[in-house]
């Protein structure tokens, strides 16, 4: 074995957020235990023999999940709403998607329609063409013990969902948006306008067009010339709602509407939390409420629905924050949530 | 005895759901045992996994029972920069978590409780080879705590909770629990699937019963990988811990070498006695100690001061941690000032 003991070190510093912690130490383990000190694969918590005893529950995940596919490759999960076909999803990582493909069950559906998005849940609607689903059952509240079993898809096969385990871990509550919600825009320091001088890659700004050169005039309607204003129109904002923006470009006004996104989100730099998380979710903060849980699924399970052990719906798997915070939306909001979005014209 | 113990409630346990009408009155019959003797351990830890819904509802009810009290006594453990987790394991603030949180003996350290309160402690001893070490809450109230696994009852394959304030306190969240199972265990290490991130360490490891049973050090570098510092490791050094001894060598926490502390005054003697201080350091353990220039050092440690290099060799033979108190005359009125050697 080789070790490496840490030191306390600060984490990220560009995160409000961010607390300083002490990471753990990493410890590569190359010498084996001898095998009766040491737990079967199978028996461990994410094996197929412990996870056989949630079988009701997988019955039910195998009718009310759905598989969202990038051409070939499982992109996502959702939920099943309605015996008709609606579906909700994690809007942020469906925006990726190239080829739209959706399993429900046994039974593949090549065309999907994306109906509404709430930005602010980043969940979308999306619809396919079946008259026979089975929707999910709702819990009638997630206000539940914090050690309460839930479970959620697993990997699936074309035709077969398995499921994960874990409990309910932590006080529902507020992720506030990490770091601030942000435009993506980087002004130019000493110019006496607020002129862009770079437009980050992932962001808001980039997915408006918006341009090297361009002159921010106003947000939301309110004149803006200085840094610090723009600043406080930004404060209480949330990511995922939207920020309209008039700007200048080549001597004409024009307006765009900016995704404002948290900041955090938008760096590139891994602190050693993200560093030893595997693949999380890349939008995980700025929710009005969550319930915490422990599954550590791959970043594909998220979208799908979070199960009690009566197989009810307690919630919708949000986001995979770190390697040991999930994030699902409480069956309140998602029942709201559900009910707006089928009503969108 | 723990044989005895361990085949007794597994008899009585597997006949639970093959007869369910007698569980009633078996849990009657069992009740006075419980209370008088350890907790029960759960039958559903001697199965090879859960196999239906009772056994998978027998965990979740142990573990929500004894979830509460496990979680009061949880704290978060600031020093300086960082933050780990810690558990209280006795009514007068005592703490354990692990070397490389505490960092060593002696050190001044914040212990956060679940509510937020902030209160000051103090590093005892440290297990340098294993990570274990045990810290003193210095203010005076009764502390919520638990109990330790004293007759090391838990097996591999046994269900346990991880507590822990992963990432940093974050009073909305509360620390963070995770359920999983023993997948390894060694003399000075034991391996659970209970997910640990930076900011846990530290923090404990539960069996059902609600006895502590470990304390996270490390993780793998795959998912699935989390290792804890048997309980057994603490109780064995116990004296030693509570004297505030190091332990061991490395590699968790390295032992403060002597004459490589640091204070941060420059001084010159007086001819009446007595140093003056001619300057303080920026951001240095003097600065911090609030040492202003032109103070006479009268005393360290009750021995008269002198010579600078009487000051130079008494420091010399000190480490860092290592406790000063001077006795000094500011514009005439004298004070003492208590500090900690920092390091260089």
């Amino acid at each position: 074995m080789s070790c490496v003991p840490a030191n306390p070190s600060p984490s990220n510093l560009n995160s409000v957020h961010a607390k300083l912690i002490i990471p753990a130490i990493i410890l590569a383990i190359v010498a084996h235990a001898p095998a009766d000190q040491s737990l079967e694969t199978a028996f461990r918590t994410t094996g197929p023999t412990v996870l056989a005893a949630f079988d009701a529950q997988r019955q039910v995940i195998q009718k009310c999940s759905a598989i969202i596919y990038d051409g070939r490759a499982e992109a996502i999960c959702g939920v099943v709403i309605s015996p008709t076909g609606h579906i909700l999803t994690k809007a942020s990582e469906l925006k990726t998607i190239k080829k739209l493909g959706v399993t429900v069950d046994e039974k593949k559906y090549p065309e999907a329609k994306i109906l509404a998005i709430d930005d602010q849940w980043d969940v979308a609607l999306i619809k396919i063409d079946a008259s026979d689903l089975t929707p999910v059952a709702y819990a009638p509240t997630s206000a539940v013990s914090q050690g309460t079993w839930v479970v959620a898809n697993g990997t699936t096969t074309r035709t077969h969902r398995r499921v994960l385990a874990g409990i309910i871990s932590a006080k529902i509550r507020e992720i506030p948006t990490s770091g601030g919600a942000a435009l993506g825009v980087k002004l130019k320091l000493d110019a006496k306008e607020l002129e862009i001088d770079d437009v980050q890659e992932k962001s808001g700004a980039k997915e408006a067009g918006l341009q090297k050169g361009d002159v921010i005039l106003a947000i939301d309607g309110k004149p803006v010339t200085k840094l610090d204003e723009v600043g406080a129109v930004l404060k209480d904002r949330k990511a995922g709602t939207i920020a309209k923006l008039t700007f200048r470009r080549n001597q004409e006004e024009k307006s765009a509407d900016v995704r404002l996104m948290a900041r955090n989100e938008m760096s590139e730099e891994l602190n050693r939390n993200d560093a030893m998380s595997g693949a999380f979710s890349e939008r995980r903060s700025g929710f009005p409420r969550i319930l915490q849980h422990d599954i550590l699924g791959a970043r594909s399970i998220v979208g799908g629905p979070l199960l009690d052990l009566e197989g009810r719906c307690i919630g919708m798997n949000i986001a995979r924050a770190n390697r040991a915070e999930s994030f699902a939306i409480p069956v309140e909001d998602l029942k709201a949530l559900a009910e707006r979005l089928l009503k969108t014209p | 005895m723990r044989g005895c113990h361990r085949d007794g409630t597994l008899v009585v346990c597997r006949s639970f759901h093959e007869m369910k009408h007698l569980l009633p009155c078996l849990l009657t019959a069992l009740l006075p045992w419980a209370a008088s003797a350890e907790p029960a351990r759960p039958y559903v830890n001697d199965k090879k996994a859960p196999e239906n819904r009772q056994d998978l509802d027998a965990i979740q009810h142990a573990l929500t029972q004894v979830l509460p009290a496990a979680r009061n006594a949880t704290v978060c453990i600031e020093l300086g920069e960082g933050s780990g987790s810690g558990v209280i394991v006795s009514e007068d603030g005592l703490v354990l978590t692990a070397a490389h949180v505490a960092s060593g003996v002696n050190k001044d350290l914040t212990v956060v409780l679940e509510d937020g309160r902030k209160l000051k402690a103090v590093s005892l001893g440290v297990v340098a080879d294993t990570d274990a070490a045990m810290v003193r809450i210095t203010e005076k109230e009764k502390f919520p705590f638990v109990d330790l696994d004293r007759k090391d009852t838990t097996r591999l394959g046994d269900w346990v909770f991880a507590l822990g304030h992963s990432g940093g306190f974050d009073k909305e969240r509360g620390s963070v629990v995770r359920l999983g199972r023993l997948v390894r265990m060694a003399e000075s290490t034991i391996q659970s699937d209970c997910t640990l991130i930076g900011g846990d360490s530290g923090g404990p490891l539960f069996n059902l019963q609600g006895q502590l049973i470990g304390i996270h050090s490390r993780v793998g570098v795959w998912m699935g990988i989390d290792m804890h510092v048997p309980i057994q490791v603490f109780i064995k050094n116990w004296d030693g811990l509570l004297k505030a001894e190091f332990i061991g060598e490395g590699p968790f926490v390295k032992k403060a070498e002597k004459g490589k502390g640091f204070l941060g005054l420059a001084t010159e003697a007086r001819s009446e006695g007595g140093l003056k201080v001619t300057k303080v350091g920026k951001d240095t353990p003097a600065a911090k100690a609030d040492f202003k220039e032109d103070d006479v050092l009268l005393k360290l440690n009750g021995s008269e001061l002198k010579t600078r290099e009487q000051l130079q060799e008494t420091l010399k033979e000190m480490a860092e941690g290592d406790p000063l108190e001077f006795d000094v005359l500011r514009a005439g009125k004298p004070l003492t000032i208590k500090l900690k050697l920092g390091a260089r």
